[in-house]
């Protein structure tokens, strides 16, 4: 096939390699989509949250990440715009991968993380640290990797949760994966819905004009044509109605729309020791903001975004593997207030990882984008991982990252700047981690150098306007202790994160504005037999809210605890039972916002 | 405000507008007691931050205090974006665009009187004539049909009725029992004045001015506009104007037109002298001049204010509101009449406006 040669020719144009073919096929590279998680993270922090972690707790992604890592959010108002801030870097610094491709509005720059549905998804990685060599923009403070597993083996399940809870909230999810040694499929539906109007704490006020409700669907096919030939496709579309809520002093009669569609076909060719993935992508968001709910007119905005990439893995032995990615990437956005405009970027990226010795790996990657609209720095990723011992590991890793201007900074009609540069970033990190039986610990401490941060400021005609301003040094420690034991029936799981961050603007010494110093989340999960208990706790500390840090946010501390249950034949039923906030601590994640008190939802699970 | 659509960004990034605030001061204030013979400066807050506050100096700077309408009220929070402040007989009128409300307190000791907040919809400016209050209210800001003029009630606190009138209405005032309205133009851009009979509470008159009329005051029978022009975004930018009515007849009786790209704002009339300002730099023509002075009377940058939000002139003083970077705690500046900074003062967040309550 002349494609074939074409892919192969350029995958020679990048790294001049030949040698002879080996076969070892790596499980993890039929599995999933983004080869580069496994292969290319092994000197930075990983952590994964797999299927039983993802539904003990609540459906949006910033539930999930925020009591299970050490990711600061902060949510304008349960389930309403929500931001994270990873190792104090900015919203638009972490970036969210689907399937291995980068999802971050290309409007805003940042992903809503009440805008993903996690049932979706078999696997949520957290990755921290750098990561733009690998996945382009926005991966400086960390990267979020939403994936779909796609098994060829003999497997037929479907399951149904219902959830409901305080507030008429609502949750629906019906899940289907099929599949034999040809086809691999999963299909998923969600639904989500709530009133939302849980009252503020305190005072006499409710969370007024806070509904939600949003669909998604999520559909995962691959067919193995042969040994060496599978066909994927990827599918996913979410469908979201917000009300903006009011806050404590201002009432909301607005309303916000999200669609969100995001479509991947790969061909994965396994050829000796060459892997070959050519992917297809076609991404679109929609959004639809309503000052007025009751009213018809709107302001809106669009980005369609078409990729492709060719992502080339190749053993040269069986210690050293090198790995190329062309990507070719166009965005068209328009929209009310936006200028409409077309992007297009190509990227070549360069990898390697080599065993050098039994113990020591190290990896390189190399990222080089080329674009009219912006002048691209080279990025790079160097790092180290030595296993002391079996139980003793150190990681070592620098890198240079970068997040490009959104198309609402460069294009927004009223101030946008088409001059900006990107943000970019050299962050270096130091990591160990000790794992013995049931105890397993890791601490990485990390710096950052972030320059040309873009802000939006006023200029001297009073007109907003971003502009590189900022530098801004981050560092901090984020560790992690797990305890695991099985005692016969008796299983017990504590992990707990905790991160010091401090964020400074380098002009004026001060912290950044929502970034706490301390974040703390710790889960207990104690089972016996068919039942399960879960003890959920989060502290995070005071955040400023003022660049001058003259007004500030007091820390606080939620704790959920959660029952599960059980029975029937092969324990086809699961019941749950979940008590949030149960000390009914009174907070705002964001100021003027009020969060729910204590509040209850039950759940029922049918596995067929 | 200048925030406008941007509004909507701020909505969708919370890291985007860099500020915010809460209401819980370590310092434990005592009031003041007396808060006449000094200047009232209304701080803005931070969009959806709910921390509008008041400050205050004394004519002779002797008192100086923050917060102190929470430092009198301690249970009440004043609201979200404070656009306006009137005053009237006993009373500050406390315009709260965000909130959709206005807080009526006593001006001389702060207290608490009276909440007004239905029939006011994107609230921005309040004059008083004919024994009512008038409050230009922009509706929707995606609308343009929408706009009014709310006249409030002033022994029963209530919006008694409305006055429609074309997008926009901003600032407003009274003259000779008639109320002027100038429409700014809200999220498009104005270039009339609604003249409202406060008998018949109507429209009685348009006069039609320079492009975004943004700030006016009556000299001599003459009501002086200082229009903006169109901003640089514009589909097509216009420089600013200086236009003079008579009040007599309604009709423009001259116009000095600004320089190409020039935007003027923050008309102020003392002694016979118009002041204005454009970006960090202050202005200062005689009421009878024709053309515009080249050079600035003096300019704030020194002080490092990156345009002057808001502005006043009073006694032979001129009060500059530095909003700094919009996040922070903002700063007031009094100079001299020649420019010669005589104090500075850090207050709350964005000061928008500086009234003289003797």
């Amino acid at each position: 096939m002349t494609i074939n040669k074409l892919f192969l020719s350029s995958f020679l144009f990048l790294c001049q390699f030949i040698s002879a073919q080996q076969d070892t096929i790596s499980l993890q590279e039929v599995k999933i989509s983004d080869s580069q998680l496994k292969k290319f993270s092994s000197t930075q922090s990983v952590q994964q949250l797999n299927d039983s972690i993802i539904s003990k707790n609540q459906a949006s992604l910033t539930s999930l990440l925020n009591y299970n890592t050490v990711i600061y959010f902060k949510e304008n108002g349960l389930g309403m715009v929500s931001s994270p801030s990873f190792r104090g870097t900015t919203a638009q610094q972490t970036a969210v991968i689907w399937n291995g491709i980068n999802i971050n509005s290309q409007l805003l720059g940042q992903t809503d993380f009440n805008t993903i549905t996690t049932q979706d998804f078999n696997s949520i990685v957290v990755r921290a640290g750098g990561g733009s060599a690998i996945y382009g923009t926005s991966a400086i403070g960390g990267s979020i990797h939403l994936n779909n597993e796609l098994d060829f083996k003999d497997t037929f399940s479907n399951e149904v949760k219902l959830q409901y809870g305080s507030f008429n909230t609502f949750g629906a999810h019906y899940k289907l994966v099929a599949s034999n040694d040809k086809w691999s499929s999963q299909f998923s539906l969600s639904r989500n819905s709530s009133d939302n109007d849980y009252d503020y704490l305190g005072t006499t006020k409710k969370n007024e004009n806070g509904q939600y409700e949003n669909s998604s669907y999520s559909l995962n096919v691959g067919y193995r044509f042969d040994s060496k030939n599978i066909i994927k496709l990827y599918s996913q579309f979410f469908d979201g109605e917000r009300h903006f809520s009011g806050t404590l002093t201002a009432p909301s009669k607005s309303k916000y729309l999200d669609l969100n569609t995001r479509n991947l076909v790969e061909w994965d060719g396994f050829y000796g020791s060459f892997v070959s993935k050519v992917k297809v992508a076609f991404l679109t968001e929609k959004y639809k903001y309503f000052e007025d709910k009751e009213e018809s007119f709107f302001t809106n905005g669009k980005a369609e975004t078409f990729i492709v990439k060719h992502d080339l893995s190749y053993n040269i032995n069986s210690r050293i593997n090198l790995n190329s990615i062309i990507d070719f990437t166009q965005t068209t956005a328009d929209g009310s207030d936006l200028l409409s405009k077309k992007r297009q970027v190509t990227s070549g990226v360069l990898l390697m990882n080599h065993q050098l010795l039994e113990k020591l790996e190290y990896q390189l990657s190399l990222r080089k984008e080329i674009t009219n609209t912006y002048d691209s720095p080279f990025l790079y990723s160097v790092g180290a991982k030595y296993e002391a011992t079996k139980k003793y590991t150190v990681k070592v890793n620098a890198s240079r990252n970068f997040r490009i201007p959104s198309f609402n900074d460069l294009y927004w009609q009223q101030g946008g700047n088409p001059n900006l540069r990107p943000e970019n970033a050299y962050q270096y990190e130091l990591g160990q981690e000790i794992g013995f039986k049931t105890i397993r610990f890791s601490a990485t401490a990390f710096l950052n150098k972030i320059n040309d941060l873009i802000s939006w400021k006023p200029n001297s005609s009073g007109i907003w306007q971003p502009e590189n301003t900022k530098k801004v040094t981050t560092y901090g420690l984020e560790s992690n202790f797990t305890f695991d034991k099985k005692i016969g029936n008796h299983a017990i799981i504590w992990s707990n994160n905790y991160a010091y961050t401090v964020s400074e603007n380098e002009e004026t010494n001060l912290q950044l504005i929502y970034v706490p110093f301390h974040k703390l989340t710790s889960t207990m999960s104690y089972s016996y037999k068919s039942a399960s208990f879960f003890c959920q706790f989060l502290y995070n500390g005071k955040v400023f809210t003022s660049t001058d840090n003259f007004y500030e946010l007091k820390d606080y501390s939620v704790t959920n605890l959660g029952f599960n249950y059980e029975f029937g034949e092969n324990n086809m039923f699961k019941a749950g039972f979940q008590v949030l906030n149960v000390l009914n601590e009174k907070y705002q994640s964001v100021v003027s916002r009020p969060m729910p008190g204590r509040n209850y939802s039950i759940n029922l699970i049918f596995k067929l | 405000m200048n925030f406008k659509k941007v509004v909507l960004l701020a909505l969708l990034s919370p890291f985007f507008f860099a500020s915010c605030s809460n209401d819980e001061d370590d310092k434990i204030e005592t009031p003041l007691g007396a808060y006449d013979n000094g200047v009232l400066i209304l701080n803005q807050g931070g969009f959806g931050h709910g921390d509008a506050s008041l400050s205050f100096v004394s004519n002779d700077y002797v008192s100086f205090q923050n917060n102190i309408f929470s430092v009198v009220n301690p249970t009440l929070t004043l609201g979200d974006t404070g656009q306006d402040v009137g005053l009237y007989n006993d009373f500050a009128f406390v315009v709260l665009n965000y909130s959709n409300k206005i807080e009526v307190i006593n001006r001389y000791t702060m207290v608490h009187v009276a909440t007004i907040d239905s029939g006011l919809s994107n609230p921005r400016y309040i004059a008083f004539a004919n024994g009512k209050g008038y409050v230009t209210n922009w509706g929707n800001g995606g609308s343009a049909t929408d706009d009014y003029v709310a006249v409030i009630n002033l022994s029963t606190y209530v919006v008694s009725s409305k006055i429609p009138v074309v997008e926009g209405p901003e600032r407003i005032l009274e003259y000779n029992n008639k109320v002027y309205v100038a429409h700014q133009g809200g999220y498009g851009y104005g270039k009339t004045l609604s003249v409202i009979n406060t008998d018949s509470n109507t429209v009685a008159a348009t006069i039609e001015v320079g492009d975004v009329p943004n700030s006016l005051e009556v000299s001599n029978g003459s009501l002086y506009v200082v229009c903006g022009g169109k901003p640089v975004y514009a589909p097509l930018e216009t420089a600013g104007k200086l236009v003079k009515i008579n009040l007599a007849n309604n009709t423009v009786s001259s116009t000095i037109d600004f320089a190409a790209a020039t935007h003027p704002s923050n008309l102020d009339i003392e002694s016979n002298s118009i002041y204005y300002t454009v970006g960090s730099d202050i202005f200062k023509v005689n009421v009878d001049g024709t053309t515009l002075p080249t050079t600035a009377l003096f300019s704030t940058t020194a002080q490092g204010v990156y345009g002057v939000y808001s502005f006043a002139v009073k006694n032979n003083s001129i009060y500059v509101g530095d909003a700094v970077d919009y996040s922070s705690n903002g700063k007031v500046y009094v100079y001299s009449s020649t420019g010669t900074l005589n104090k500075e003062y850090t207050v709350g967040v964005i000061p928008a406006g500086f009234y003289f309550n003797e």
